[in-house]
């Protein structure tokens, strides 16, 4: 339970000022209204907001969205920019074990009503032609000189053989591959994990759900992504697997050693980190950038096995069904973007654990056809209430580096569910409420269970209402393939 | 017999309490407890055993067991196996040598995936009974 003293800025925003710990450069601000607040101050959460505002270069301030929970290091939901001129750090903390774990969400010319007497064949299918589990293999094998071309060419790499398409690519964040990846500073060990697991879901919070459209908010951006009340989605969560996991590890333990170097003083070991201009800073963000490009190649490969079950279960080709990306965004990730502060432009380090970018309208980042709307942002919710799609805005431009929440959030721990909840209870539970649940473990299905997360409406509701996103749709969960 | 550790709440990940009566101890009992929490054996596709010597050396006690536990994590999932025999051959300034035995990961039902073993609120001390050590896995 934090008792931290927090200052209110407004409805949607709180402050821990910079005195609460003597160290912290700038103060925390945290997104969240009373009611999640309450949630929020359950763990320790809020402490690691503090202790991230030490990290050298942080500029402003150390920002939580609604969706924050207790995580190592960062927490999760956290963002934090450091100013690369001034010494800002890059940690491989503030972006996780999962680098470019991330979402995307295709739509399809389907309703409701066309496959609601086949969800059940489709999530089967979906399972057995997914890989999904802990170290699962995939079907698409490649030796180690293609492995490294997929850590630079990321889902180009995907669509080059012929899984997917450029349009695909186009409604990608980097369009799929970011530039700066640097296979030579990858181990042998990462390389090794993760060889055989392209195209494989992964466990624990990944999954795979085909959704109903059962809100609409903004008419105007529905009608230019062409979605309507009523329509099928499916959305795709999983990131860099075993590959992206050792690349943490290895630079996490490597930049302990830069603490001391650089006379980096963190309240927390796993904040480690170094200059974003050091050798260790740069080899890291190139080995970074690989994982996040063998995460794009992943779920673009996630994405082509589950075009095929549609087409297998439907008896169309996808192009006929529609099964069309509308956007794929990362979630954990460092990006050097530049920002305007007091005045003049800035070329910052952003760190996005558990967050979400957002840019809005006009940014040039965005492809030409989410120029007008702002790029499409992606809230996937818990497996028995709702998702969200939302588009960012200039405000989170101005206020949060161009970010937003990634998610619900954890509000109760893995163990404490495992002891509270019975799974067969459960599945029957969202088997009335029309959701089929299919899963490797039945303590995943647990795990993963509505009440051990936030209510994802409240969250994103913060969002909309602070300003730093706009709600565009929402959808409810029909089939959920759990890894 | 009781367990040589528990495991305790963290919201978002697992969090285990390890006790050892000396330090080799800990760094046994620690190791197999991030295989005893994720994995169950349930059959017997492999028999074949693997036997690997693992050698680390850290600055600190603290890094060294950090690195023990992530080794063991990257080696199962690169290779393939899980730790069910450990044997501490030498554990003297910072620097450990052990002897540690492995079945086919074919042989057992994986419930959790762990990333990794973090330094977040890492303990690791030395009690009236012997060693405790607290440490937070990301799953």
């Amino acid at each position: 339970m934090s008792e931290i003293l927090l200052e209110k800025i407004d409805d949607f925003r709180w402050r821990i000022p910079k005195s609460y710990k003597p160290g912290m450069r700038v103060p925390g601000i945290i997104y969240a209204d009373e009611k999640l607040l309450k949630d929020i101050r359950q763990d320790k959460a809020l402490e690691q907001v503090a202790n991230v505002a030490f990290l050298p270069g942080i500029v402003n301030a150390s920002l939580a969205m609604p969706d924050i929970h207790w995580g190592y290091g960062f927490p999760i939901g956290g963002v934090a920019a450091t100013d690369i001129e001034e010494g800002g750090v890059v940690s491989p903390g503030g972006v996780g074990f999962d680098i470019n774990c991330g979402v995307r969400i295709l739509k399809t010319n389907l309703e409701y009503k066309d496959i609601k007497d086949k969800i059940r064949d489709l999530v089967y299918t979906l399972f057995s032609d997914v890989p999904s589990g802990v170290g699962s293999k995939g079907d698409i094998k490649v030796g180690t000189k293609e492995e490294k071309e997929i850590l630079i060419k990321g889902a180009k790499w995907a669509v080059g053989k012929g899984y997917g398409t450029e349009d695909d690519l186009d409604c990608t964040e980097e369009n799929g591959a970011i530039a700066g990846a640097d296979p030579d500073v990858v181990s042998e060990r990462a390389y090794e994990r993760g060889k055989a697991q392209s195209g494989t879901l992964g466990s624990g919070n990944h999954f795979l759900e085909i959704q109903v459209i059962d809100q609409v908010y903004d008419r105007q951006v529905c009608d230019t992504l062409n979605l309507n009340l009523g329509q099928i989605t499916v959305m795709i969560h999983s990131g860099s697997r075993g590959l992206g996991y050792q690349v943490c590890e290895d630079y996490s333990r490597n930049m302990v050693h830069c603490l001391t170097k650089y006379n980096i003083n963190v309240p927390d070991r796993q904040l480690a980190c170094a200059p974003v201009n050091s050798s260790e800073g740069k080899a890291y963000l190139g080995a970074m950038k690989c994982a996040a490009n063998y995460a794009w190649a992943n779920r673009q490969c996630l994405m082509h096995l589950t075009r095929k079950v549609f087409e297998k279960v439907l008896g169309s080709s996808w192009q006929e069904l529609g099964l069309f990306l509308i956007y794929d965004v990362a979630h954990n990730i460092a990006k050097i973007e530049k920002y305007n502060i007091n005045g003049k432009e800035k070329k910052l380090c952003v760190h996005r654990k558990g967050a979400t970018r957002a840019f809005g309208p006009g940014n040039p980042e965005l492809p030409d056809r989410y120029k007008k709307i702002g790029q499409p942002v992606i809230i996937p919710g818990d497996m028995g209430r709702n998702s969200y799609l939302l588009v960012g805005t200039q405000k989170a431009t101005d206020e949060t580096f161009g970010s937003c929440c990634h998610g619900a959030g954890r509000v109760k721990s893995r163990t404490a569910a495992l002891r509270s909840i019975n799974p067969d209870t459960l599945l029957k539970e969202l088997e009335s409420q029309g959701i089929i649940v299919k899963a490797s473990g039945r303590a995943t299905i647990v795990e993963e269970a509505p009440e051990a997360y936030k209510n994802v409406n409240d969250v994103v509701s913060v969002v909309h209402n602070a300003g730093i996103a706009k709600r565009v749709c929402r959808m409810r969960p029909l089939g959920v393939i759990k890894g | 017999m009781l367990k040589n550790y528990e495991v305790f709440d963290h919201t978002a990940d697992i969090g285990i309490r390890v006790k050892g009566k000396t330090l080799e101890e800990l760094f046994k009992n620690s190791g197999l407890a991030i295989f005893e929490i994720s994995t169950r054996k349930q059959f017997t596709k492999n028999k074949k055993h693997t036997q690997i010597i693992i050698k680390q050396k850290a600055d600190s006690l603290k890094d060294l067991f950090i690195n023990w536990l992530n080794e063991l994590l990257s080696l199962s999932y690169a290779k393939g196996l899980i730790f069910h025999a450990i044997k501490i051959i030498k554990l003297e300034n910072n620097s450990l040598e052990a002897s540690c035995t492995a079945s086919d990961i074919l042989n057992y039902k994986v419930n959790t995936e762990i990333k990794a073993a973090t330094y977040h609120q890492l303990k690791l001390e030395e009690t009236k009974d012997g060693w405790l050590a607290e440490v937070i896995l990301d799953v």
